[in-house]
């Protein structure tokens, strides 16, 4: 497979990257963690979300886990995804850049203040 | 409800998606619809579900195209063609099946349609048409018409009333049916391919209605015979209809026609006898001149039922007859539903009635000549101006359509009922030798309607109704129409 949507790293992706980084999760808990972190502006839906965990699992960057049920969301098995090492790498190298470009946007004071 | 439409939904994505993560994200959907109760919440569901699909539906499909191109780009180079499929999963049965049974239909259909415009001999076996006096005698025949052409036999032989089979052997129903119908097949050396071509080539440039066609077409068989592509025609059915594609492919003419006969072919056109003669007139007699039905209706509407257009030169006296008791008529019907067509002469003597001054005369038969005009105005006759009303069915044919064709054409009558079975062409059959003969269009009438007469398609009636409701139909317009003047 060639390398395909992931270079850029759509944000997407680089959420769900973020999503793991605390603990392993299934698709329904990655997307309510990216919701809940990006203040409800992201709600990935299922196809961009499946589609972005297919690119990510290809490129090794996340893996699926076992599946098990989730006991608060009933008896069924839910596929479980976790951060590879690649994968945090992959996250941090992403926030280095943003963070790149936060120091632009402070240099050029169009950001104030300390905050990041 | 929900979860089915967005199943459905789901079957948008390729096939290698939905293996892999159909089942989690139906799953997911429930857990969101689960959560996410009341009106606003399942609206925002549903649009957040719209937009994804929008978004991540075509952007899996290029991933998909992206992929083939990266493959396939060393195989190209290898130069063989490669095929790539969007879709990677095996055809289901189902689909499998129905293909199969679509192709078959189209290929019937085409089938169909082919056997629709070659369908020649048909038409030369049943319309009557070709009356002997139009054969030139200037012309070099090289074998005189068979005996089908003639008019009034035709008609007889629709009524199952003569020919004996020894002398008169049936005339090809089709080329195909006929030519493949040669259970013991004819032996066939270069003499007699020599001798079937030859004649061809003679036939062809006597009677073909453009010579310079006529030459391409010969030219055409004999580069063929020179390059031996006879030579594969195993037996003399197969020889026709080789030679009948080889004529066609460079005259593009579904008319001309190439026949194979096991049974021998009559050497000579046979001249009624005496004997057929006076049954033809005897039946004729008995049968009214097949005018069924010669009557007033109410409303002084005349009603004339005729089955065929009989031979004038022993019907003649019948149908001035017919036509003068309908003479004091107000409007007229003619009931064709069942003619299935005759002599084009009674044709035009009967359409002479219904014009006060000499009108063109349509025969897609005949070359048009000074004869092609209706001998109008009758002496007598009060019908010129009078509405006339044509009953047509779907067994209205040959003759029966020039009748109604040309009349609508004029927009002299109205025609009712079904459209009609289409037959116009013929032309004359020459025989070769023993076994094979050729059917030959001859003429060019000029059609000052339309570029296309009825061949194949029928006459379209003015109004569409069934045949078996055609005459209340027409009673009523009729009626209509005199109470407007």
């Amino acid at each position: 497979m060639p390398k395909r949507k992931l270079d850029p790293l759509p944000s997407a992706a680089f959420q769900i990257l973020l999503s793991l980084a605390g603990e392993d999760l299934h698709g329904y808990g990655i997307m309510r963690q990216v919701a809940e972190q990006t203040g409800g502006r992201m709600r990935l839906g299922p196809g961009t979300l499946y589609s972005s965990i297919q690119s990510l699992v290809e490129e090794k960057f996340i893996a699926e886990v076992d599946a098990r049920e989730d006991a608060k969301l009933g008896h069924e098995r839910r596929r479980y995804y976790r951060l590879t090492s690649a994968g945090r790498k992959l996250a941090r190298a992403e926030a280095d850049r943003l963070a790149g470009w936060l120091r632009v946007a402070r240099a050029k004071k169009i950001l104030r203040g300390d905050y990041v | 409800m929900s979860e089915k439409i967005y199943a459905l939904l789901l079957r948008l994505y390729p096939s290698h998606f939905r293996e892999a993560y159909g089942d989690a994200a139906l799953q997911l959907f429930r857990d969101r619809a689960h959560d996410e109760r009341g009106f606003f919440p399942k609206l925002r569901l549903w649009l957040d579900l719209l937009a994804d699909l929008a978004i991540s539906v075509p952007r899996e499909y290029r991933h998909v195209r992206q992929a083939f191109a990266a493959t396939s780009a060393p195989r190209r180079l290898a130069g063989a063609p490669w095929l790539f499929v969007l879709e990677d999963e095996s055809l289901r049965p189902r689909a499998l099946f129905f293909g199969g049974v679509l192709t078959l239909l189209a290929l019937a259909g085409f089938s169909m349609a082919i056997n629709h415009v070659g369908s020649y001999a048909a038409n030369v076996a049943v319309w009557p048409g070709q009356p002997a006096s139009r054969v030139s005698p200037a012309r070099p025949r090289v074998a005189k018409p068979s005996h089908f052409e003639s008019g009034w036999r035709s008609v007889l032989q629709r009524m199952g009333m003569f020919l004996p089979q020894a002398r008169h052997p049936k005339p090809p129903e089709r080329t195909a049916a006929m030519n493949s119908a040669a259970g013991e097949a004819m032996k066939l050396d270069a003499a007699e391919r020599q001798l079937v071509i030859d004649g061809a080539i003679a036939n062809l440039k006597a009677h073909y209605v453009d010579p310079n066609v006529a030459q391409k077409v010969a030219e055409a068989l004999r580069a063929h015979q020179n390059n031996g592509d006879d030579n594969a025609a195993a037996d003399g059915s197969a020889f026709a209809d080789l030679l009948t594609r080889q004529m066609r492919d460079v005259s593009h003419d579904m008319h001309l026609m190439m026949v194979y006969s096991q049974e021998k072919i009559p050497d000579r056109r046979p001249e009624p006898t005496p004997e057929e003669f006076a049954r033809y007139r005897k039946a004729m007699e008995q049968n009214n001149c097949t005018f069924e039905t010669v009557k007033i209706l109410p409303h002084n509407i005349g009603y004339l039922k005729l089955n065929s257009f009989p031979d004038p030169s022993v019907c003649q006296s019948g149908a001035t007859t017919a036509m003068a008791s309908l003479n004091q008529a107000d409007a007229v019907i003619f009931d064709l539903r069942d003619n299935s067509g005759g002599e084009p002469k009674m044709v035009a003597l009967i359409a002479a009635y219904l014009f006060d001054h000499p009108e063109y005369w349509f025969n897609p038969r005949e070359e048009t000549t000074r004869q092609s005009w209706t001998s109008s105005p009758v002496p007598g006759n009060k019908l010129a101006d009078k509405p006339v009303f044509i009953l047509t069915s779907s067994s209205t044919f040959s003759g029966a359509e020039q009748f109604s064709y040309d009349l609508k054409m004029l927009k002299r009558a109205t025609l009712v009922g079904e459209t009609t079975r289409g037959g116009a062409h013929a032309g004359a059959f020459h025989r070769i030798d023993d076994h094979f003969g050729m059917g030959i269009p001859e003429t060019r009438a000029i059609n000052p309607f339309s570029t296309v007469d009825w061949e194949g398609v029928g006459v379209e009636p003015d109004v569409k109704v069934k045949a078996a409701d055609a005459l209340q139909t027409a009673e009523k317009l009729a009626e209509n129409k005199l109470r407007k003047k």
